[in-house]
């Protein structure tokens, strides 16, 4: 009886070192992601270069931190594309499964929703999706690995300049600026703006005009591009208004200098959907698999290997969020969320896969990482011509239209 | 003028997709009083099955109007079976019940489309999709045209179907009045499901088409819906010519606000919609009958 007593008590008294020594064992992250629902196709693919991450980090043995070897646990939840369930998840997340760190989160809207919530608990948070100007700077725990899209605009007005310090393109230029009534389509407009203000006389802005999301008739705005005779066709635009607008500018024979419509371009949905429409579209990027560093190509290889899946931009920001994260837990030493928060904000991730080989925070705890500009070419080639240093084909410029 | 008649053309081609998707929301509407809220969700699906049959069978998206078509009639005589014939009458005016249902099965069509296509955005490519024809002065897109001709026709097949068919004139007679053409002998419940088999044909018919037009995911069809109802609200409710006039007067109303004043494009859906509060006030049945009161002053003058 006294023996059954002693098991009695034993047992759970066992169970319960034991729970607390696993928990000390282990280094929990969590990540929700819209992995079904509208924007269940990047989300994913963030799931697939997350796990993959944190997958390496453990073959090799796990973190180091404080002296001990600590393996990590992903807990990964899917918030259906749906805002208000993903700021939900990522408070379970934290006050349920006890997290160190988060990572994840697609979307601007997604990622804006969850945001607001380890500030309120003090968690690290790392989003790798989203490039929002606004999401960041207003908590010290949110940090972001996409660089804000106005530097995307600023990048291809870099680019366009060097064509036009070349001899290629013929100054002074008139742009339409032809964006979507987004947040992501402002600071793409605002980038391009700035640039044209910085340097006036070299560039104008002949029409600027916004369009809803999913329009059902880009003619009227197109009609607007034809009739203001610009040099440069600049938009920003979402995949599906990107394909129904350049069928229409397509079908109506608008002829520009050259034609961008922001991130879009190269993607392979895009040119199944517009065949030859797409060639010559420059388009800028976070990351581009072409970019001349051995570690991406290490990279690129090994993710080919472990998923049977050529990586996208997405793909590799995801991982290399991931990574970041899992690196900055090694540099604190300890699973204090505040020590893990200093090593983020002091993060110099050196021989990194994004452009230019480092990724390091700025003081709002966005990225300011270079852009890649890609050119689609005949015969489905994409050729990355800008930076200059790290191309694989010369840009053509003007688009030679037959 | 060159330029105006460019404006009247693009606005015509625009009216024929706009028409083409709302003659399905009007049909079930005369009949049943009911607002198919599900129709951005079986435009969708017809998109995808369009599509399906494009890639397995190489089949042309405007060919496959003659499978689609008499598949989602099916599909829309069995839902209304099971589903929509279950509800309680609402009388005149809409039912929750039937708004909250409907609502359901958009979501749950969205959710199977999710699942047997993905969220990855989807396009149909033809050999005629990028080729353009020149009319005064101005190219416009072969499939657009395409559309603009398929749209013609139903608007024709509609008219004979109910002007000459005995089928034809049992759906007018329910339309005007549920009981009074029950006691003539009609039976409404079977012409209640031919009519949300014949909505649900022509949701597929726009879906189908306008795969020729834009890229599509499962959430496609949002926006297109809200214009569908403007449109038929324009049109007088449940009058199939008032869609086509409908559809026309607001295809002029954004391009000729594009082509001849400052305003942005973005602020289309605004002009749209202002159009419809406008409309609701001044003339709740719809532009034909305000047209007909006009023209009845001018004559009593």
């Amino acid at each position: 009886m006294k023996l059954l007593r002693f098991f009695r008590g034993f047992v759970p008294a066992c169970l319960l070192v034991s729970g607390a020594g696993s928990a000390q064992e282990t280094v929990r992250i969590g990540a929700v992601l819209p992995v079904t629902g509208k924007e269940s196709k990047i989300g994913s693919a963030y799931k697939q270069a997350t796990e993959l991450a944190v997958k390496e980090a453990n073959d090799a043995g796990g973190l180091q931190v404080g002296g001990k070897k600590l393996q990590v646990q992903l807990t990964l939840l899917d918030d259906t594309s749906d805002a208000a369930k993903s700021a939900q998840l990522v408070e379970q997340l934290i006050t349920e499964t006890k997290v160190h760190a988060l990572t994840g989160g697609y979307g601007s809207q997604l990622v804006q929703a969850q945001s607001v919530v380890p500030e309120r608990y003090g968690v690290p948070y790392v989003s790798a999706g989203a490039g929002a100007t606004s999401i960041y700077g207003r908590s010290k725990w949110v940090f972001g690995t996409l660089s804000p899209v106005e530097h995307l605009a600023r990048t291809q007005m870099e680019f366009l300049a060097d064509l036009v310090a070349g001899g290629r393109l013929k100054s002074p230029l008139s742009i339409a600026l032809i964006t979507e009534q987004t947040e992501h389509g402002n600071d793409y407009a605002k980038g391009v703006k700035d640039y044209v203000a910085a340097h006036a006389g070299a560039w104008t802005l002949g029409l600027e005009q916004k369009f809803e999301l999913y329009a059902p008739d880009f003619r009227p705005l197109l009609g607007r591009v034809q009739a203001g005779k610009a040099d440069l066709f600049m938009a920003d635009a979402h995949l599906e208004d990107f394909i129904s607008m350049q069928r229409t500018y397509t079908q109506m024979g608008i002829r520009n200098q050259m034609i961008t419509y922001g991130a879009r371009g190269a993607d392979e949905a895009a040119r199944k959907a517009l065949g030859a429409a797409t060639d010559y579209i420059f388009a800028s990027g976070w990351w581009s698999d072409l970019l001349p560093y051995p570690q991406v190509k290490a990279f690129d290889e090994r993710y080919k290997a472990a998923t049977g899946v050529a990586p996208q931009w997405y793909h590799a920001v995801a991982y290399e969020t991931t990574r970041a994260l899992l690196v900055a837990i090694e540099r604190a030493g300890s699973l204090e969320p505040e020590k893990i928060r200093a090593a983020l904000a002091a993060l110099r991730l050196e021989k990194s896969i994004v452009p230019g080989a480092v990724l390091y925070f700025t003081k709002t705890g966005q990225a300011d990482l270079p852009f890649v500009v890609t050119q689609n070419k005949p015969g489905g080639k994409v050729d990355l011509v800008w930076p200059k240093e790290a191309r694989t084909g010369e840009a053509v410029a003007p688009i030679p239209w037959k | 003028m060159e330029k105006l008649a460019g404006v009247l053309l693009s606005s015509l081609f625009a009216a024929g997709l706009y028409a083409t998707m709302s003659y399905g929301l009007a049909v079930i509407y005369g009949v049943m009083r009911i607002i198919n809220l599900a129709h951005a969700g079986l435009m969708m699906l017809a998109a995808y099955v369009t599509l399906t049959l494009n890639v397995r069978f190489g089949l042309d998206p405007f060919l496959s109007l003659f499978l689609v078509a008499p598949l989602f009639f099916g599909l829309g005589m069995l839902l209304d079976m099971a589903l929509v014939r279950r509800l309680p009458r609402g009388g005149t005016t809409p039912s929750m019940q039937s708004l909250l249902l409907l609502f359901g099965l958009w979501l749950v069509l969205q959710n199977l489309a999710y699942l047997l296509w993905t969220g990855d955005t989807q396009s149909i490519l033809t050999p005629y999709t990028m080729s353009s024809v020149r009319l005064l002065g101005d190219s416009y897109g072969i499939p657009l045209l395409l559309v603009f001709g398929v749209s013609l026709l139903s608007l024709v097949g509609l008219d004979l179907l109910l002007r000459k068919t005995f089928l034809g004139k049992a759906i007018r007679a329910v339309t005007q009045n549920r009981d009074a053409a029950r006691l003539s002998g009609v039976n409404a419940d079977r012409i209640s499901a031919v009519a949300f088999g014949l909505g649900t044909a022509f949701a597929a018919i726009a879906g189908t088409m306008m795969s020729t037009l834009y890229a599509f995911t499962p959430d496609f069809g949002r926006s297109f819906l809200l214009k569908a109802f403007c449109i038929i609200v324009l049109g007088g409710l449940g009058s199939f010519t008032g869609v086509a006039v409908g559809a026309l007067v607001l295809a002029l109303i954004e391009n000729l606000f594009a082509a001849y004043t400052p305003i942005p494009t973005s602020f289309q859906d605004a002009i749209s919609f202002s159009l419809l509060v406008l409309v609701l006030v001044a003339a709740p049945s719809g532009l034909p009958a305000l047209f007909r009161s006009f023209s009845r002053k001018a004559v009593a003058r």
